[in-house]
């Protein structure tokens, strides 16, 4: 190795040492200490921290609202991936396909505009919405003469964490059609001219060049939406605060019920490590699903 | 295998980032803000205010940390201004205000504990929830600190709800009740009279229905509406000394028959009195419909009495036309129906501070007579300082609340605070269950039980 080699390495090092030495105090010293204090018993208010070795896993592992919470996440990810995946591709191959000139610019700007408002307003918006009494959705329902399916939305275990889980789809489907939008636009015209000309439909077209040269955009969100749906926590927070009777919780929400109101520090501290080893596998089975498969023409 | 750990540095450091975490994601919560009023002296330490010269009375120096909840614009300016005033009596203290709202002040308080680094004042409920300070040693005994004139400015009872084992660990600030608010336009005009009775109210709510007027607003969307009703209903149907025994988390069983029946009651009240579908309702949107006109009653605390007035922006209609009454007795209650759901909110003194002098002296001046008759005219609110509301302070209805909260055998303070924190969960969670439908009295029942049984397994 050379002296200039041996200069430009030292010189690299520093370069990335601030980046690193963030990642190192702010992600994965947090992560580490987590998971030492998930094998302690301690409150806020205690003095003193006891160690109790894998008993808090051992009480998650019997604890029902944990496992609804893993439950309601899981559902949450799979109605997002079909919703704001699936939804969000079809709307932006309508959008791109079907819609021309100014429209275009305000469709996309209307889909979009929910993912730029703030989670708390959303909430509150569709807490009125979801009203038994004044709400919209009741009242909708007994305009059409559906009074049989009159809920109190929020207010019911077997209907609240779908009601949320409803609202966040409306919030987010346009933010990932227009990810897919621009991996849309970066695709040549000339396959689909092409295409038209051998007699392709448009469905046709969609199918065979669209959906493949978005598969990387379409690992993305599905990386995005699948994560997020397993940290989902503020939505649920403002509009039920996990209720009733703990039947919308989260593991977000289970996790910060359990360190902030039950003061359950340790406890809390286990299902953070349950939160990050589901969302680290998610990620990491879906890099390695979509590696290499990217499609060129 | 169960072993002490040593120092509480990485609690500190997980309770530092649970906080970190928490404002990232944007938790609940408006947030905190942390101010001084432009009238104090920056910087003013115990070393840098030694001046030459000074008077021979001792002058306080220092600063000293100030912790509430009450951030809202509607009252945090009138903590301002009290503190304002007082840095300008001690022109050498400074106190930095840290305002949160009702939830951010929960979180907060046990990040700070967790890092033992909690404000010199701070606030607190009283019950279980100021006894975690006090059993953590983090809460000062000030049972020698508050005596003579300041201890008999405090209505006894207020005093009271802050006293654990014969010392007090709080200054109240405010006192609050739960009482039953009801349009007396809506009682006169379909001859309906104040019921005394719990039987007479659910007949009163079945003459309200059958009028197609909603009987009782209710909001129950984040548990705690339901649960002032059980922290009024338990008293009447439990006797005082199995409730005082069964609120201890050391002691407490839950094998009355009462609490069953109290929690029954509740069910019919529910069925004949209150809006349905209440779980997905808010306890402000149950208030709308009342400062409409729309409902008969609502059951609300006393704090929030200003809001039916003009001033605190009630439609004439209804800011006319209201009064209360305790939420009545069943006809053959076997518990002390003298007892008033409510309790004062208060102040603890950090064990470790070490601005003592200031912090009790500040206290002091946050509850003479002249500003808690401030706070009564300013915020409507009820202070526990006897003499702080009048017909001139104040509308007539919180003159009646003070009279009406002398004549109580005592206060049954919130089920939810006066609880260990599982049998308060089992509370929330499975009357919000019953209201669902999901749960039944017995199942509730189990529950508690079940959560009394491990809070005292975990105090032994």
């Amino acid at each position: 190795m050379t002296g200039t080699t041996r200069r430009g390495g030292w010189s690299m090092l520093l370069w990335v040492a601030p980046a690193v030495l963030l990642l190192v105090v702010f992600v994965y010293y947090p992560v580490v200490e987590n998971l030492r204090l998930s094998l302690y018993r301690w409150s806020p208010f205690s003095p003193r921290e006891v160690f109790v070795g894998l008993d808090n896993y051992a009480t998650l592992g019997a604890d029902p609202v944990f496992w609804s919470s893993l439950f309601n996440n899981a559902a949450y990810a799979v109605v997002s991936v079909v919703f704001q995946v699936g939804g969000g591709l079809v709307l932006a191959a309508v959008l791109e396909e079907l819609v021309r000139g100014r429209l275009k610019g305000l469709l996309r700007t209307i889909y979009f505009v929910p993912a730029v408002l703030s989670l708390t307003i959303t909430g509150l918006l569709f807490q009125f919405m979801y009203n038994p009494q004044i709400g919209l959705v009741n009242g909708l329902l007994d305009v059409l003469g559906l009074d049989a399916w009159k809920h109190s939305w929020l207010g019911e275990s077997a209907t609240a964490i779908w009601a949320i889980i409803a609202m966040s789809q409306w919030q987010s489907v346009g933010y990932v059609a227009v990810l897919f939008i621009v991996a849309m636009q970066r695709i040549p015209r000339e396959l689909y001219e092409a295409a038209y000309i051998d007699g392709a439909s448009r469905v046709q077209a969609f199918l065979r060049i669209t959906l493949p040269l978005v598969r990387e955009m379409t690992l993305l969100a599905m990386i995005i939406t699948v994560s997020g749906a397993f940290l989902v926590m503020n939505e649920v927070w403002v509009m039920t605060a996990g209720g009733p009777n703990n039947a919308s919780h989260t593991l977000g929400t289970w996790l910060y019920k359990s360190a902030f109101f039950n003061d359950q520090m340790g406890y809390a501290a286990a299902i953070a490590v349950v939160i990050f080893i589901i969302t680290m596998t998610a990620s990491i089975l879906q890099l390695f699903l979509g590696r290499g498969k990217a499609v060129q023409y | 295998m169960t072993a002490i750990a040593g120092p509480s540095r990485h609690r500190r450091t997980l309770a530092c980032l649970i906080a970190a975490t928490a404002i990232i994601v944007g938790a609940c919560g408006d947030g905190g803000a942390t101010t001084a009023p432009a009238s104090a002296e920056p910087g003013a330490t115990q070393a840098a205010s030694a001046e030459p010269g000074a008077t021979t009375a001792p002058e306080l120096e220092g600063s000293i940390s100030f912790l509430h909840k009450y951030s809202d614009p509607r009252y945090a300016p009138y903590f301002e201004a009290v503190v304002a005033a007082y840095m300008a009596e001690h022109p050498k203290v400074q106190v930095e205000i840290q305002a949160e709202s009702d939830q951010g002040v929960k979180d907060k308080l046990r990040v700070l504990a967790a890092s033992n680094t909690l404000p010199d004042v701070y606030f607190s409920w009283a019950g279980d929830f100021t006894k975690k300070f006090v059993r953590g040693n983090l809460a000062k005994d000030l049972t020698g600190d508050v005596t003579g004139e300041w201890a008999e400015r405090f209505t006894p009872a207020a005093l009271e709800a802050y006293t654990y084992d014969g010392k007090l660990y709080g200054v109240p600030i405010t006192l609050d009740a739960k009482y039953m608010v009801y349009n007396t336009k809506l009682f006169a005009d379909n001859g309906v009279a104040v019921p005394t009775t719990l039987e007479e109210l659910l007949a009163t709510c079945d003459t309200f229905e059958a009028k197609g007027i909603e009987p009782i607003a209710f909001g129950n969307q984040f548990g705690w509406p339901a649960i002032h009703f059980m922290t009024q209903l338990n008293p009447y149907y439990v006797p005082a000394a199995t409730l005082q025994m069964d609120y201890a988390p050391e002691t407490g069983a839950f094998t009355d028959a009462g609490y069953g029946k109290a929690l029954d009651a509740f069910a019919e009240i529910n069925s004949r009195c209150l809006t349905q579908g209440a779980n997905g309702i808010s306890h402000e949107a149950a208030q709308a419909n009342f400062l409409a006109g729309k409902a008969a009653m609502h059951y609300i605390e006393a704090v929030e009495f200003f809001a039916l007035t003009e001033k605190g922006g009630a439609p004439a209609d209804l800011a006319n036309n209201w009064d209360f009454f305790m939420l009545p007795a069943p006809a053959d209650a076997p518990g002390d129906t003298g007892y008033l759901t409510g309790a004062p909110d208060g102040f603890l003194v950090n064990a470790s501070s070490e601005q003592l002098d200031i912090a009790l002296d500040f206290l002091n001046y946050l509850t003479t007579l002249d500003n808690a008759k401030k706070m009564v005219a300013d915020l409507g609110w009820l202070s526990p300082v006897q003499g702080s509301a009048t017909a001139d302070n104040t509308f007539p209805q919180n003159v009646q609340v003070i009279e009406d909260i002398a004549t109580a055998t005592g206060m049954a303070i919130w089920l939810d605070t006066v609880t260990h924190i599982d049998v308060a969960n089992a509370y929330l969670n499975g009357v919000q269950a019953m209201l669902d439908g999901t749960k039944t009295t017995a199942d509730v029942v189990a529950d508690i039980q079940a959560a009394a049984a491990t809070a005292k397994a975990a105090s032994e």
